[in-house]
Order: structure tokens, then C-alpha cells, then sequence
């Protein structure tokens, strides 16, 4: 072999276990909070939370755009997250929703009176946990939905750097298997297996 | 004798999962960047003469759903039935039909006895997707009304159990490497910060 060679194996190798060591307590949470996702029936308190309302003054929001102006009464009311609004808003109002794990506000902004009446809602730290798992800000079959919120950009990247580094991992680990040319027979087996019960899935047959 | 056990069922039960965690990874992309697009479904194909199981008014949840699936075959439809919506108005039973590759909308006309079906083909990114997010927290009393369904539940599931077994036993196989000790602990130590770092700024 190669000095070369020698030296992408070595280092096929440490890459292999160098990001499944970094990434572990991530591959924990996605593994555990996709179980939660499957088995909702194993949790039948998952979904009570806490609830409370208040109104408070407001100025009238800075800003020529609808999210300038809500990120501005977010300011004012002290409100951090994704925000999302209503299909239609009522006549001087900015009505908005701002959602991040651990629960969501929603905020009712009356312009001529210069006054917001907020509702909150707090999730428990299972649900909290869960919602780690979708957390993206960004719905794929809701065209209109987008990130707005710089902290969910930063758990978005997370999530991506996560599934590369589990792409480069698998792929990796092919090789590395592939190099053990006493196991290159049962391993072919274990993977044409796995490989077909996935594209059965995949082509819809199943 | 327990390393080498440990690594090769690291080995051989990692090869089988592969695909599987390879389907939940590259469809992570299209969950958080990708978009559905828009497109004018089909015209939809008419069923005549459907043989209609009754009580759609009267009974709910997975009842109804079991109801519903009579009549798949006769139109030629398979799938996990999302929802059902029963239009007292004018006696309609709109319902969707999906698999990976498939959407199928089932628009029946109880006083007929015919169905309109409309199909639209999802591309394989959005199938990938689809996969990923089955069965899923919703509308759990019905879901896994589809023997598909039911069975990707379990390959789901042993993904997951299965990951958390490599996970640990690629952690003894680590340890085990003397010599690669101290910049793993670096390793796991940088990826708790950022873990807990995110976490922390995501729900303070």
C-alpha cells in the first residue's frame, strides 16, 4: 500500500470517530426525540402547558416593513423567536405569534390604542425537548414559511452539519469495511439487506 | 472477546442500518430548505357503481378510517389514509391516501356511490421527506392504518435503537484506542459546548 493510501486510511479512520464523538450528544437528542415523535402515546401528558395574558403599553412600532415594525414591538415587549403571522391582520393591528421550544407567545398589537394584549404559553421540558427535533423555522410544504430568527438559522446549521457528518461517517465506514476483505462477505449481505428494505420504502411498494 | 464482538456487531449491524440513516440524513436538507412546489394537480379519474360501507356520519377515528379503507381497492388507490372529512352538506367523504412517490386525494360521493380520484407524483426528495416524518406525532388514534406505515414504524424505530447501540459501542471501541483518548475527549468535550451553548441561547 501507498504511503498516501496508508495515510487516507488512517485518517478515513480518525474521521470516522472524530465526528461520531463530536456529534454524539446531537445523534442522542435526534435519536431520543424521534422516538418521542413516533410513540406520542407513551407520553399522554406531553402536550399541558402553562398559560397566562397580560396587555401592555406599546409605541407605535418603528419601520416600514410588517417584520420591522413586529420585530420592533418584539423589542418592546421583550420577546425572542420565530415569529409567524395570522392569514389576514385586523385594521391597525400587527397580530403575531413568536414560538421557540420551551413555549410561544401570542401577541395582539393595537396600533390606535397603542396597547398589546399578549398571551404565553409555556411548554413542559419533555415537549421543549421534542420540539429540538423540528425546530427549523421553515415548513417545506408551506411555501410562504422562512427563518427569521438568527438563533434557529444557527440550530439549522446544527441539523445540516449533523447529517453531513453522518453522510461522511457512512460513507467512510464503507471503505473502511471494504478494506476487510474476510468480512467483505457477510458485510455485503447486511448491507444489500438493509438496502433493500429501504428502497422498498423508498419506490413505494411498501 | 467482547472488543471484537462489539466490533463486528458495530460493523455488520452499521452496514444494515446505512441506508436508513442515509434516507434520515439527506432528507434533513430538503426539511429545512426546500419548498413543495405549487403544481395544478391532474384532471382526477371517476369511479362508478363503488360498493359503500355507511355510517360515515355516525362514526369517527379509526371506525371510520377502517370504513374508508373498503374502499381503496375498488378504486385502485394504497396508502396511509391522512384524515378523514366527511361533508355533511352534500354527503361527501374527502380523504388523503399517501406513500412514498404517491399523494392521493379520494373525493367520494356517498349518494352516487362514485369517487373522484386525483393522483400527484411527489419527486424523490419530497419522498425522502415524507419517509422521514412517518408516522409522526399527528392524529396518532388513526395513524398506522396502512400495513406500510406500520412496518417503516418499525425500521424507524430499530434505526433508532440500533444508532444508539453503535453510539455506545463506538464509544467502548474508542476507549480502547489508548492513543486517540485525549483528542476524543477534546472531541466530545467541544461537542457538549456547542451543544449546551445552543440549547441555552435557544430557550433563555
Amino acid at each position: 500500500m501507498s504511503s498516501s493510501a496508508k495515510t487516507f486510511e488512517v485518517w478515513n479512520r480518525r474521521l470516522h470517530y472524530y465526528l461520531g464523538l463530536y456529534f454524539l450528544f446531537f445523534l442522542w437528542l435526534f435519536s431520543a426525540t424521534g422516538l418521542m415523535l413516533n410513540h406520542q402515546a407513551w407520553f399522554p401528558e406531553l402536550y399541558q402547558r402553562t398559560q397566562s395574558s397580560y396587555a401592555m403599553p406599546i409605541e407605535t412600532p418603528a419601520g416600514d416593513t410588517v417584520l420591522e415594525q413586529t420585530r420592533d414591538l418584539m423589542r418592546q415587549l421583550g420577546l425572542q423567536g420565530e415569529i409567524d403571522w395570522p392569514a389576514s391582520q385586523p385594521v391597525w393591528h400587527i397580530d403575531f405569534n413568536v414560538s421557540r421550544p420551551n413555549g410561544s407567545t401570542q401577541v395582539r398589537a393595537d396600533l390606535n390604542a397603542k396597547q398589546a394584549f399578549v398571551r404565553q404559553f409555556g411548554n413542559g421540558r419533555l415537549h421543549a425537548f421534542q420540539i429540538f427535533h423540528t425546530f427549523s423555522g421553515s415548513r417545506f410544504n408551506q411555501p410562504a414559511s422562512q427563518r427569521d430568527w438568527i438563533v434557529t438559522s444557527v440550530w439549522v446549521l446544527a441539523m445540516d452539519a449533523l447529517a453531513v457528518g453522518l453522510v461522511l461517517m457512512v460513507i467512510g465506514s464503507y471503505y473502511m469495511w471494504w478494506q476487510l476483505k474476510n468480512k467483505r462477505a457477510l458485510g455485503l449481505a447486511m448491507l444489500a439487506s438493509g438496502a433493500a428494505c429501504c428502497a422498498a420504502f423508498v419506490g413505494g411498494l411498501l | 472477546m467482547l472488543y471484537r464482538w462489539l466490533r463486528n456487531l458495530h460493523l455488520y449491524l452499521g452496514l444494515f442500518i446505512s441506508p436508513f440513516v442515509l434516507l434520515f440524513a439527506v432528507s434533513v436538507f430538503y426539511l429545512n430548505h426546500g419548498k413543495l412546489r405549487q403544481d395544478t394537480l391532474p384532471p382526477g379519474e371517476t369511479f362508478q357503481d363503488l360498493r359503500l360501507p355507511d355510517g360515515f356520519d355516525r362514526v369517527k377515528g379509526r371506525e371510520a378510517v377502517e370504513r374508508a379503507r373498503a374502499i381503496l381497492p375498488q378504486v385502485g388507490v394504497s396508502g396511509e389514509i391522512g384524515f378523514l372529512r366527511y361533508v355533511a352538506s352534500d354527503r361527501h367523504l374527502i380523504f388523503p391516501v399517501s406513500k412514498a412517490g404517491l399523494e392521493t386525494t379520494v373525493d367520494v360521493d356517498l349518494d352516487a356511490r362514485s369517487a373522484t380520484v386525483m393522483r400527484r407524483q411527489m419527486s424523490l426528495w419530497e419522498s425522502l421527506a415524507y419517509l422521514h416524518k412517518m408516522p409522526g406525532p399527528h392524529l396518532v388514534a388513526i395513524r398506522g392504518n396502512w400495513i406500510g406505515t406500520r412496518v417503516w414504524r418499525g425500521f424507524a424505530d430499530a434505526t433508532i435503537y440500533l444508532i444508539l447501540f453503535i453510539s455506545f459501542s463506538g464509544i467502548y471501541l474508542w476507549w480502547a484506542l489508548k492513543a486517540e483518548r485525549r483528542i476524543g475527549l477534546v472531541l466530545v468535550t467541544a461537542g457538549v459546548a456547542t451543544f449546551s451553548g445552543l440549547v441555552y441561547v435557544i430557550v433563555r
